[in-house]
């Protein structure tokens, strides 16, 4: 199997463990977003060329699938890719503290960038008591998720290196 | 310095192309929230490609949430069997006074010559093999499509109550739009006799687990505990399907309307199988029987003879 085939069935693990397994924990409805995780893992791995790209394709994959409001996850992982990737020549591959920690402020901001786009789209809410009932929530699943996907991603990440290079 | 100036130029070219895909993205997330983009083939290619791996993982996820069930339940059952005897106490107190409002209510309808119609509904039932985590809408995933007559706009419910609507019917998968969803909205009534009182269930964004009840006038008779069925204004869900319970009621910012914060009839923690109802007819009513009239007064004596001796037959 090609690398590009390797990686897309290992999305797919994940997005079917994300929507049909994790739902079993799910908080009020909220489980971890491994697409998330994934975009911010793969883009400090491979810089922002990639990263960027990963984003779009993992958000795209979530817009499509479940029927949410359409390219708003393309959206806001495109951009996280894209910023993520920035990072990558600055941190060593093998240091896992700041993908990890990462993940939290990246959690975060994609979470504005969408709460922006519902405001924009005409929907009220309150901010406060949301961030309460959803954020929060969100952050302990993405900090608890985010060392198991950033170690898989590094170790697919290395072997289709190798392959690569041999 | 060549090489300089085309890199410069190659970083130029991507920075362009990352602009123009995201105001792309941009704008088709507002065609496609106001419903003038859809991307219906690749979102179905899409579904089909995966609801086989969903269907195998929401399998296991499903018997492993039944193993743990099973055995919480059985540490749990001395409890249980305390809790349920004093609820079979209770119980059988409120059956009696329902017995009695039961006998009471077939007299007055006889009275009032009401003919019941009885609501029938063809049902698919189905598995729910994938669900959302992201915190601005709600869907599920169901293992059914048109292969199994599931359409668009079919309403989908459990033996508890509401649960949705179909928005988009695959071949073997749909996707289903809960009523937790802000873009779902139910036209709905309370079902108490002396309220009545109608409005719309809409998702909340603050409380994902909590729908409201919209456009409650101020001083409608809306109390905490009222249940709220379908009304079924627009068409696609059938009437007196149980949505919720009026968990509070609060005011809207407007100040003039009022708005039901419910408690969902369904768990939506715990939705496993659902049902897509794909046709809901009422049953046909009795055929009009003349009324029976004073001997002496009859309007057609010999229809009236004719009727007396088919009876008799």
């Amino acid at each position: 199997m090609s690398n590009f085939g390797k990686l897309a069935v290992f999305v797919v693990i994940l997005y079917v463990l994300q929507t049909s397994f994790f739902p079993l924990i799910a908080y009020h409805g909220i489980s971890p977003d491994f697409m998330l995780l994934l975009t911010v893992s793969y883009a400090f791995l491979k810089g922002t060329e990639k990263g960027t790209l990963m984003g779009f394709l993992t958000g795209l994959l979530m817009d499509l699938a479940t029927g949410t409001f359409l390219g708003i996850h393309a959206f806001t992982h495109l951009i996280v890719g894209n910023i993520c990737g920035r990072f990558a020549n600055r941190v060593y591959k093998e240091q896992f503290f700041l993908p990890v920690f990462a993940s939290l402020g990246v959690t975060a901001f994609n979470y504005f960038i969408l709460a922006l786009l519902m405001v924009l789209l005409g929907y009220r809410f309150n901010p406060i008591s949301n961030v309460q009932v959803t954020l929060l929530p969100m952050l302990i699943y993405q900090l608890a998720f985010a060392y198991p996907v950033h170690y898989l991603t590094y170790q697919l990440d290395k072997k289709l290196s190798a392959k690569e290079t041999n | 310095m060549s090489n300089r100036v085309r890199r410069d130029k190659e970083d130029g070219r991507k920075g362009w192309a990352m602009v123009f895909v995201t105001i792309s993205l941009f704008c088709i997330i507002f065609f496609a929230a106001r419903g003038r983009f859809q991307a219906p083939v690749s979102s179905q290619a899409v579904s089909l490609a995966l609801s086989p791996f969903q269907q195998a993982v929401s399998w296991v996820a499903n018997e492993i949430h039944y193993v743990t069930s099973a055995v919480w339940e059985i540490s749990t059952l001395y409890e249980q069997n305390k809790m349920l005897r004093n609820e079979v106490e209770q119980l059988r107190g409120i059956n009696l006074q329902a017995n009695e409002a039961l006998a009471e209510n077939e007299r007055l309808r006889a009275i009032v010559g009401y003919q019941q119609t009885a609501r029938q509904f063809d049902m698919v039932a189905a598995r729910v093999i994938g669900r959302e985590s992201d915190t601005w809408s709600r869907m599920i995933v169901i293992d059914r499509g048109t292969a199994s007559g599931v359409k668009e706009d079919m309403p989908v419910v459990t033996p508890q109550g509401l649960v949705g609507r179909v928005v988009e019917a695959g071949p073997n998968s749909s996707k289903v739009q809960l009523i937790l969803d802000p873009r779902s909205s139910v036209g709905t009534i309370v079902q108490r006799a002396e309220s009545r009182v109608t409005g719309i269930v809409q998702g909340d964004m603050d409380n994902p687990t909590m729908p409201q009840m919209v456009n409650i006038p101020k001083n409608a008779d809306v109390v905490e505990g009222d249940v709220i069925v379908t009304s079924g204004f627009g068409g696609i869900f059938p009437k007196g399907i149980i949505v919720g319970l009026v968990s509070s009621l609060k005011n809207d910012d407007g100040g003039l309307l009022k708005i039901g914060v419910l408690e969902s009839a369904v768990d939506f923690q715990k939705l496993e199988d659902v049902l897509v109802i794909t046709a809901s007819r009422e049953a046909p009513p009795e055929p009009i029987k003349p009324p029976p009239q004073t001997p002496g007064t009859e309007t057609d004596p010999q229809a009236q003879a004719a009727a007396k001796v088919e009876a008799s037959k």
